[in-house]
């Protein structure tokens, strides 16, 4: 789809992409024959796949497997009070198709695991991870790394958010936390409690770093963890960098997801 | 020697708030500075320390930079250092 020219309708519907020379027909292309995965469509994925979609990311792929329940409404924006009990990547589809006809949804109706994770991302381009657990995040970075795709990491807590891209050659999620946390020890949004514009920020951010990525312009997030305070309204990044000894990344890496125990800690399993 | 510690997400409930500041003796090290967290604070007990060194469920930084990357749980800390504590976080 290289040579696709945009017809009169995306000339107007992208032109605030078109006029500016960091993006121009070029980049407006790119992101139309980019193809996005988004892990998760719930607080975090139902701005990135707004943003996405309004974009004009041609593909984005969904994977989620819950139905929307009324207390998602208070911020995952793309479900609407008539979708309670629809599957969340069934609204999400429906809600591109009413935004964007030049975007296709690739529903995928399931939980992203082990088993699943390495031919589900190996289509794409550029994986969201939009999640709401360890053991996702966790087989969606070893998954991504060594298939050297880049992830756009994002991940809330009430009113905190933590933000960084993981790019093939840079540092990964684990040479930052080399382990999850045991499974119980990090209390979810549903204990918690999460203030419902907090993941709007943090999604703007990843769909930001998708969309760089996509037509390769400004420098990603790549390590570097951005902070977000929403009660302070701060920002703050701070450096880290690969780790020799990651077992994901470093000089002896994993072969396959396959090594990994997945429950409780994730760790990769000892020889 | 006097030390800013930061906290975030479920360490900062765990303290009560997200920077506190401290005196210490001069010329402990990470580890210690750490080990003396735990006693403080009960919710921080287990958190932070595991088999003499660092949990690797957390990141530690000095002065923004990370101690993993430094001399680990032995780096030593100065009066006017900060030191930030954080775990990940998962939410979405």
């Amino acid at each position: 789809m290289s040579d696709l020219s945009l017809d009169a309708t995306q000339l107007d519907r992208y032109s605030r992409h078109i006029i500016m020379d960091e993006v121009g027909p070029e980049g407006q292309k790119k992101l139309l024959d980019g193809r996005v995965l988004v892990v998760g469509a719930g607080g975090l994925g139902a701005p990135v796949i707004q943003y996405l979609a309004a974009a004009g990311v041609g593909t984005i792929g969904v994977a989620d497997n819950d139905v929307v329940e009324r207390s998602n409404l208070q911020r995952q924006v793309i479900h609407a009070d008539a979708d309670v009990g629809v599957p969340k990547v069934e609204s999400a589809a429906n809600f591109v198709t009413r935004l964007n006809p030049d975007v296709t949804v690739e529903q995928h109706h399931l939980r992203v695991g082990p088993d699943n994770v390495e031919s589900l991302v190996a289509d794409y381009d550029v994986v969201v991870d939009a999640s709401d657990n360890f053991q996702t995040r966790y087989v969606v970075n070893d998954a991504c790394r060594l298939a050297e795709i880049p992830v756009a990491h994002g991940a809330i807590y009430k009113f905190e958010g933590q933000a960084t891209t993981l790019v093939p050659g840079g540092p990964c999620y684990r040479c930052l936390f080399p382990e999850a946390p045991e499974p119980g020890t990090v209390p979810d949004c549903a204990t918690t409690g999460v203030l419902g514009v907090l993941p709007g920020t943090l999604g703007c951010i990843q769909a930001t770093e998708a969309v760089k990525l996509l037509i390769d312009a400004g420098e990603p997030l790549a390590g570097k963890l951005l902070f977000y305070d929403a009660m302070e309204m701060s920002f703050e990044t701070v450096p880290y960098r690969q780790n020799p000894d990651c077992p994901v990344c470093g000089d002896d890496p994993i072969s396959s997801v396959d090594e990994v125990e997945y429950t409780g800690g994730c760790a990769v399993r000892a020889d | 020697m006097q030390l800013q510690l930061r906290f975030f997400a479920t360490f900062r409930e765990a303290v009560g708030q997200k920077t506190i500041e401290r005196e210490y003796d001069e010329g402990l090290v990470v580890g210690e500075v750490l080990s003396a967290l735990e006693s403080e604070f009960d919710g921080l007990e287990g958190q932070l320390l595991e088999n003499g060194d660092l949990k690797p469920q957390i990141n530690v930084l000095k002065n923004g930079r990370e101690v993993l990357h430094m001399q680990g749980i032995e780096t030593t800390m100065e009066d006017g250092d900060t030191l930030s504590v954080f775990p990940p976080v998962a939410g979405g």
